[in-house]
């Protein structure tokens, strides 16, 4: 498998504030990873670098073997989408419109859309399945309805890696299963995947890497069983051990497991 | 002529118990083929031409204009006089003028994300009214390639004033809204009533009341070449704005997702804002001060055809030059033989519209 994104010895601050620090890591081609860390971690500065919005301070980032800030942002966004948690529009937009911006990368300013163009919104629609929503107003359509259309967003730009900041935030149970099965659906399209995960209930069985933020210290990265420990848990979440039903019951998983 | 009627909504949701009947209604919107529109308002624009023109204090009938424009029966002295020195060219300068300021806040209704900017409100038509106070005052000789002094004056200062307001509103790579309206507010007064000192200072009597007047917004009657120029510049600001329509879609989704998008954000800025200034500023330099136009008409638009900005460039163009021709004609003949400035009477019409819209925004997105 080969190396898509690389990031290495990545520094960045905000307002004064240190939060990335000798952040390095690898992303294989066609891996499905979760990144986890407490609030104010940097999850979402990490994701901003990776998709080249944010220019770090120190460090670099290379995609595809090629410095992140070397290639041009059209080229970066044929091959990077990234879904942001928030998206507010001031005008009744329909699914449509919405989802049509993702081909602003494969557009020029004169020519408007073409064949592949609507061929590629039409193949994001269906496999974000908001097909059915195409002509309903963005504004007006649930939270989870909107989550997908997002995501219908970053597939028209036919990403080769797709990076998500907390895709399941504020969805009921029923959706957030949902979430997860498209994200594995993405993934056996050939899509790499990077999401940031708040619920870690959902990392265990779903992810095949976790990236874990802790603040000050470098990234740690490893799978599911090794990250989720509830020591490592513990520490990176500053959390006590006796207090999350999470953390009590990950130690008896891993109690059992001993025996 | 057969008109698509498209609704939007497949199924609408009930209507909740203590929710307002008016949100279930806004599902139904009845969208017209942007084609068909095209075409209506072109026509109606044809329609309000002839309109405008046969009403005034001496009155042509529309049958007269036809049949001298079809060489059956020639026009008399006094008639040609007033249909192409006074008339023609005021109706041609209201289009000019309405046209400028509905694309102006178009462009930065889309810009700001922000459904209630208007030139006036943004501070840009208060930077323009500065800026031609000063070409008036001291370079009204001047010109530089044919554009007169009092122009590309206006053209700076509305520039210069856009750049002012956006920077004041800018913090942290984040631009707040609120901010942004309000200090543009604050300095489109400053700036708009600073021409009170330039009427005090002004020491050619007569041209006293030309500049009161056109700060109250009336549509003056220039001269063919002064219209032809401002015909020029609109013209290029048009132009150049028809391939940053499609990029102002994108950046109606936010500055990070637009530039994760590709876009190059900071320069797309600059050139909406250069744009949206020369629109403000060929407008101011024709007809003052005139509140409100470049808010409606956009708003009105997109009601008609949505809110993509590839459609609706053309529709609000068409839709600003008929509604200040409308305007101007209201403002020549209500109180005939009085004028009133067309620019009072759109405060009159604007203000409660911006009332509305500002309530409206209220319920959708608390700030």
């Amino acid at each position: 498998m080969s190396c898509l994104l690389r990031m290495e010895a990545v520094h960045f601050d905000y307002r004064g504030q240190k939060v990335l620090r000798q952040t390095t890591f690898d992303l294989e081609e066609g891996s499905c990873s979760a990144l986890i860390g407490l609030n104010g971690s940097g999850k979402t500065t990490l994701l901003r670098i990776a998709a080249g919005v944010l220019r770090p301070a120190e460090g670099s980032v290379r995609l595809l073997g090629r410095p992140l800030e070397a290639i041009p942002l059209k080229e970066v966004a044929r091959t990077v989408a990234l879904v942001p948690q928030q998206l507010e529009l001031p005008f009744a937009f329909t699914v449509q419109q919405v989802v049509e911006q993702g081909r602003t990368p494969y557009i020029g300013m004169l020519r408007g859309p073409g064949r592949n163009d609507r061929l590629a919104v039409d193949r994001a629609l269906d496999l974000a399945d908001v097909s059915s929503l195409r002509h309903r107003v963005f504004n007006e359509l649930s939270g989870g309805e909107r989550q997908r259309v997002k995501i219908a967003l970053g597939l028209a730009q036919q990403p080769r890696l797709l990076l998500l900041d907390e895709p399941t935030q504020n969805l009921d149970i029923g959706r957030q299963v949902e979430l997860i099965d498209l994200l594995h659906f993405l993934r056996a399209e050939g899509i790499t995947i990077l999401a940031s995960i708040h619920d870690l209930h959902l990392v265990d069985k779903n992810f095949s890497t976790v990236l874990l933020l802790s603040p000050g210290q470098p990234l740690a990265t490893g799978t599911p069983e090794q990250m989720l420990k509830p020591s490592i848990l513990e520490r990176a979440f500053q959390c006590p051990p006796d207090r999350h039903p999470l953390l009590i019951e990950r130690a008896e998983l891993y109690r059992k497991e001993a025996r | 002529m057969a008109i698509e009627i498209a609704t939007v909504s497949n199924n609408p949701p009930p209507t909740p118990p203590h929710g307002e009947p008016a949100e279930a209604s806004r599902h139904e919107r009845v969208r017209l083929s942007p084609l068909v529109l095209i075409v209506l308002l072109t026509v109606a624009l044809g329609v309000t031409t002839l309109v405008s023109l046969a009403t005034g204090a001496v009155s042509i009938s529309p049958r007269t204009i036809f049949a001298a424009m079809l060489g059956y029966h020639p026009l008399t002295e006094v008639q040609r006089l007033i249909l192409f020195h006074l008339r023609l060219p005021r109706v041609l300068t209201a289009g000019l003028v309405g046209a400028g300021l509905a694309l102006a806040g178009l462009l930065f209704q889309g810009l700001f994300r922000n459904p209630i900017a208007d030139p006036y409100v943004i501070g840009s038509q208060g930077g323009a009214i500065l800026g031609a106070c000063i070409g008036i005052s001291f370079f009204s000789q001047w010109s530089v390639f044919g554009f007169s002094a009092t122009t590309l004056l206006a053209f700076a200062g509305s520039a210069a004033t856009m750049a002012l307001v956006y920077s004041l509103a800018r913090s942290a790579g984040k631009t707040n809204v609120v901010t942004l309206l309000l200090a543009g507010f604050a300095i489109s007064n400053m700036f708009s009533n600073s021409s009170y000192f330039f009427e005090l200072f002004d020491r050619r009597g007569d041209d006293n009341r030309v500049l009161a007047a056109w700060l109250h917004g009336v549509i003056g009657v220039p001269t063919w070449t002064e219209l032809a120029i401002s015909a020029t510049l609109f013209a290029v600001a048009a132009l150049a704005a028809v391939p940053l329509m499609r990029t102002l879609n994108t950046l109606v989704l936010g500055d990070e997702y637009a530039q994760q998008l590709g876009i190059r954000v900071e320069s797309a800025r600059v050139s909406i804002i250069l744009i949206g200034s020369l629109l403000t500023a060929v407008a101011v330099s024709l007809g003052g001060m005139i509140m409100f136009a470049g808010l409606i008409v956009p708003h009105v638009a997109r009601l008609l055809i949505g809110p993509d900005h590839v459609r609706l460039l053309p529709v609000t163009a068409l839709a600003g030059a008929i509604f200040l021709m409308l305007a101007d004609t209201l403002a020549r003949t209500l109180f005939a033989p009085s004028e009133v400035p067309v620019g009072i009477l759109m405060a009159f019409v604007g203000g409660p519209f911006f009332l509305y819209l500002l309530r409206k925004m209220k319920r959708s997105y608390t700030v």
